[in-house]
This record gives C-alpha cells, sequence and structure tokens, in this order.
C-alpha cells in the first residue's frame, strides 16, 4: 500500500488532484480495530475544468497513462483497488480540509478524521454505518466537542441521538 | 438454571477477554493493522468468492510474509 499511497501523492502534486484522503473502512481502521474491506476509499477534491465541471475522467486518464486499469468502480493502483469518491457536499469539502497528516511506512498520507467518519456514516445511514458509528464509539479516541460542531455545522444532531439512545 | 448461574463469571470472563482484545487490536500501528484487513480479505475471500462476489486480496508490496 505504500506505493498506492506514493501514486497518490504524485498525483497530488502533479495538479491532477487537489487533495486526497483515506476514508470509508481503512479510514476507519486507522482509528479502530482492523475492519474487512476490498476497496481503498480515497475522498478527492478535483481540479475545477475550464467548464467549471467536475469530472473523474482527468483523474482516470492520468492513471491509464501509468499503467493502473479499472475494474468497476475501483482502479488497481499497485496491487490495492482505489475507490475515488469525489467530494460532492460541505462535510466532505470540511472532512478532506481537516483529514489528519499521518504516514504509512514512510509514505505521508491524510486520513479523514474520526468524527468526519462518523459524520459521513450518519449522513450515508445504511445499516453497516450505524454498525461503525457504534464501534468509533466504543473504540476510538473522540473529540466530542469537534464532533459536536461537525453535527450541528451538517443537520446531523438529530440522526446522532437516534442512533446513540 | 443453576449451571446458567455457574456459567455467568467465565462467560461474563470471556466476553472482557474478547473486547480488551478489540481494543488492543484497535491500539495497533495502521501499517500492522492494514495487514490483518489483507488477513481477513485472505479468509473471507474464498466464502464471497464461493457465493459468486468477485472480490480482490490485496497485494501489498510493503507485506513481510
Amino acid at each position: 500500500m505504500k506505493r498506492t499511497l506514493q501514486v497518490l501523492n504524485e498525483l497530488e502534486r502533479g495538479g491532477v488532484i487537489e487533495r486526497y484522503a483515506i476514508g470509508g473502512a481503512m479510514g476507519a481502521t486507522f482509528y479502530v480495530e482492523p475492519l474487512l474491506t476490498f476497496d481503498l476509499d480515497v475522498f478527492v477534491v478535483l481540479p475545477q475544468s475550464t467548464a467549471g465541471l467536475l469530472s473523474l475522467a482527468p483523474l482516470y486518464e492520468a492513471l491509464r497513462a501509468r499503467g493502473y486499469t479499472e475494474e468497476g468502480e475501483c482502479v488497481f493502483i499497485e496491487g490495492v483497488p482505489v475507490q475515488f469518491l469525489p467530494a460532492y457536499n460541505a462535510l466532505l469539502d470540511e472532512a478532506l480540509m481537516d483529514a489528519r497528516e499521518t504516514s504509512y511506512e514512510e509514505a505521508p498520507t491524510r486520513v479523514v478524521r474520526a468524527e468526519h467518519l462518523i459524520a459521513i456514516c450518519l449522513q450515508t445511514g445504511r445499516d453497516k454505518d450505524r454498525e461503525r458509528v457504534r464501534i468509533f464509539r466504543e473504540q476510538a479516541e473522540l473529540d466530542m466537542n469537534y464532533l459536536a460542531g461537525v453535527l450541528q455545522r451538517h443537520g446531523l444532531e438529530g440522526k446522532w441521538k437516534q442512533w446513540t439512545p | 438454571m443453576e449451571a446458567m448461574d455457574t456459567l455467568k463469571p467465565e462467560i461474563a470472563r470471556l466476553f472482557a477477554a474478547k473486547e480488551a482484545r478489540r481494543h488492543k487490536l484497535a491500539a495497533l500501528p495502521f501499517p500492522e493493522k492494514v495487514r490483518a484487513v489483507v488477513c481477513l480479505q485472505e479468509m473471507a475471500a474464498p466464502v464471497l468468492r464461493a457465493r459468486g462476489i468477485k472480490v480482490r486480496v490485496w497485494n501489498l508490496d510493503d507485506r513481510v510474509a
């Protein structure tokens, strides 16, 4: 995965993506026990095209040019299927902006904060998201003041109360 | 009923140990957790494939055999 992250860093340095951060189950795994997943979910801020449109096409083209192939929704980068998810709302924009800087085997990278991952779970709302919120509450070190701010800003306080009686 | 009562402390101890192990796993360094995820993938992949679900186990360049 080190090489995968190095490729993501190269894409960011080259301006193909403006910013990225690991999310999804692998992002959660950073804070809690290892969770089974087969994809590396990567949230990305994409540069705007001259027409003002956001498109994953230039990113996919750049990866194809480096010899990486697509399979379904993922691109195989150095043995890891990566699913790119463009930031599509204010919560994801904020999650990317505030993502935690870290490193993996000396490769610098970013992981979405636990509090934002919880908010994304609340917003997505599937059964597995609810279970993930439970695991976060049980195992992760959370900044409850920061979480309260995220929930308030993105209108998720009601869902939080509903899921955490 | 009596047998159930005698089992309770033992079961409670097992659940507590299980919980402690999950917290211990949560505290592992990230690269070790990633390797654990790949082990989980190796365990789950044959079951999922038997159900017709296409999955691929990650090929970690930095993995120690």
